[in-house]
């Protein structure tokens, strides 16, 4: 039968050991290990590629153990290869943070993201002129981290990083590279309340500006001018 | 309205983008993107679409809908995929004749079908289904596979056909997938192309493929076009007639020049076999 078929190439491709009985199934036993190999080696590849970083800073037999028991649990379930790393993010992360230095989970959130906003959808198109009496429509993909470590930064060699909380905004800039700036709480709330866009720029300015006990003054307008030309203008910002 | 894909086109990979959508060169006909890279995907390769669209008639060539699946296809990717494909004005769109997946999980890899009755009549059910939610005219394309599935390496055209018949199908035929297949499996690679109806062919792709140590030939799109590859096009052309031929280069991409002088040698074939079309 074809489903039987089908799932003993499953069970060789992605079991953490391919059984014999799959292989006598399926017959040409050292063709079906190609197979295996060539199937994890484009899952492997993308991974790698995304999670660069994370892979060097964890060793590739620690990364590699990783991937491999993602894929023993059945491998991807989206047909979009880029969003194979994000899959394998999710699982590894939980496994990372018991077993390797504290600061990795916020270094595989931040590549994670990164590679994640570079692949986003579309930026909607605004159907109509920016106001502050209407919703924000966000002019690229952008994220907003909150970390406890600065993993944007470069690591101290041998250390890693000491905790610093982090609030940072992964976004995707006009060249269509993953940027990432540093954002303090007023700004990481209003990014934030403009990605919910349940309110207009207007109240969601008012809002934050209360919860922050921040004056909108000069000072306060002309850095809201500034972040409002970034991300709720006309094209990605630089 | 569709624009006319005919001659040699090529497949618009993020690796040659750049180059390609810079220099523009008129001896690339038309242009083949795989849905799955462009749907639902901004930045770079929206950017890398719309630029190419421009000056070229564009063909799509899916990766995931494998037409061997033993599962339904997901109705909601089949919704986005024909706004896709009717947003691009595609004359037909293309899908692989294996397996992508299984229970919800993508291989992301092209793997064997067994040459079964079984199989052809799933495939064909597949294809019918595909090509009905797409609207629009679908063709399959042969694989090529490294574990034998029958003893008699030609039993895979013979397999092919009757999906297509089948299915009253299009063929998207890949020359190289085939050159693959007869040395991996020992047989004569223009019996083959002898068996294909020549009616229902409507595009070409070729390739380079790898050569391991131990002599498996593995289809990585990776490696040159061979020679042998290209006298098989050759022979294909002269039977079938002069239908839409792709160069498939998708690892390992070299510098434009390097694609566009294997692109100069695919019109000397082509026009040789319209030539031979036209006094025929």
């Amino acid at each position: 039968m074809l489903a039987d078929h089908a799932k003993a190439m499953h069970r060789v491709c992605f079991g953490a050991e391919p059984s014999e009985a799959d292989l006598e199934l399926l017959g040409s036993r050292e063709r079906w290990l190609v197979y295996r190999d060539l199937v994890r080696y484009r899952l492997v590849h993308v991974i790698g590629v995304a999670l660069a970083r994370t892979k060097e800073a964890i060793g590739k037999e620690s990364f590699g153990r990783a991937v491999d028991e993602w894929l023993s649990t059945g491998g991807p379930r989206s047909r979009y290869i880029r969003h194979v790393p994000s899959e394998l993010a999710d699982f590894a992360i939980p496994i990372w943070q018991s077993s390797e230095a504290p600061w990795v989970a916020d270094l595989v959130r931040h590549e994670i993201t990164a590679w994640n906003v570079r692949h986003a959808p579309p930026a909607p198109t605004p159907e109509t002129e920016f106001s502050f009496d209407g919703k924000p429509v966000l002019s690229t993909a952008v994220e907003v981290l909150r970390l406890a470590y600065p993993v944007h930064q470069t690591p101290t060699p041998g250390a890693g990083y000491e905790p610093d909380p982090t609030l940072l905004c992964v976004y995707r800039d006009k060249s269509h590279k993953a940027s990432t700036r540093k954002l303090n709480p007023l700004a990481a709330d209003l990014l934030e309340a403009w990605k919910r866009a349940d309110e207009t720029v207007a109240e969601s300015v008012q809002r934050v500006a209360k919860a922050h006990d921040t004056e909108i003054g000069p000072a306060f307008v002309e850095k809201l001018s500034a972040i409002i030309a970034d991300f709720l203008g006309h094209s990605p910002p630089p | 309205m569709s624009r006319e894909v005919t001659g040699i086109g090529l497949g618009l990979r993020y690796d040659l983008a750049t180059e390609l959508l810079t220099r523009r060169p008129a001896t690339v006909s038309w242009l083949e993107v795989h849905p799955e890279n462009y749907v639902n995907r901004g930045g770079r390769y929206q950017e890398m679409l719309e630029l190419g669209r421009r000056d070229w008639p564009v063909v799509t060539h899916g990766l995931t809908t494998c037409l061997g699946s033993v599962e339904p296809f997901d109705v909601g990717y089949l919704a986005n995929l024909r706004a896709f494909l009717s947003d691009l004005e595609v004359p037909w769109h293309s899908e692989h004749l294996c397996l992508g997946g299984v229970d919800d999980r993508f291989f992301h890899d092209l793997l064997p079908l067994p040459f079964t009755e079984e199989a052809a009549r799933i495939a064909s059910q597949r294809l019918t289904e595909v090509r009905d939610a797409i609207d629009m005219p679908l063709a399959v394309e042969n694989a090529s596979y490294y574990a034998a599935q029958c003893d008699d390496g030609l039993a895979e055209a013979d397999f092919v056909v009757e999906v297509l018949e089948r299915a009253d199908a299009k063929l998207l035929l890949d020359v190289n997938n085939i050159y693959v297949n007869s040395r991996n499996f020992d047989f004569d690679p223009k019996a083959y192309i002898d068996k294909i109806p020549p009616e229902r062919v409507v595009q070409i792709h070729v390739a380079g493929h790898f050569v391991r140590d131990d002599g498996l030939r593995i289809d990585t799109h990776g490696e040159p076009v061979p020679d042998h590859v290209y006298q098989l096009l050759d022979y294909t052309l002269g039977k079938i007639g002069p239908v839409p031929v792709l160069l498939e280069r998708d690892n390992n991409v070299p510098p434009l020049d390097e694609l566009l002088a294997e692109i100069d040698e695919l019109w000397t074939i082509y026009r040789n076999a319209t030539e031979v079309d036209r006094a025929g």
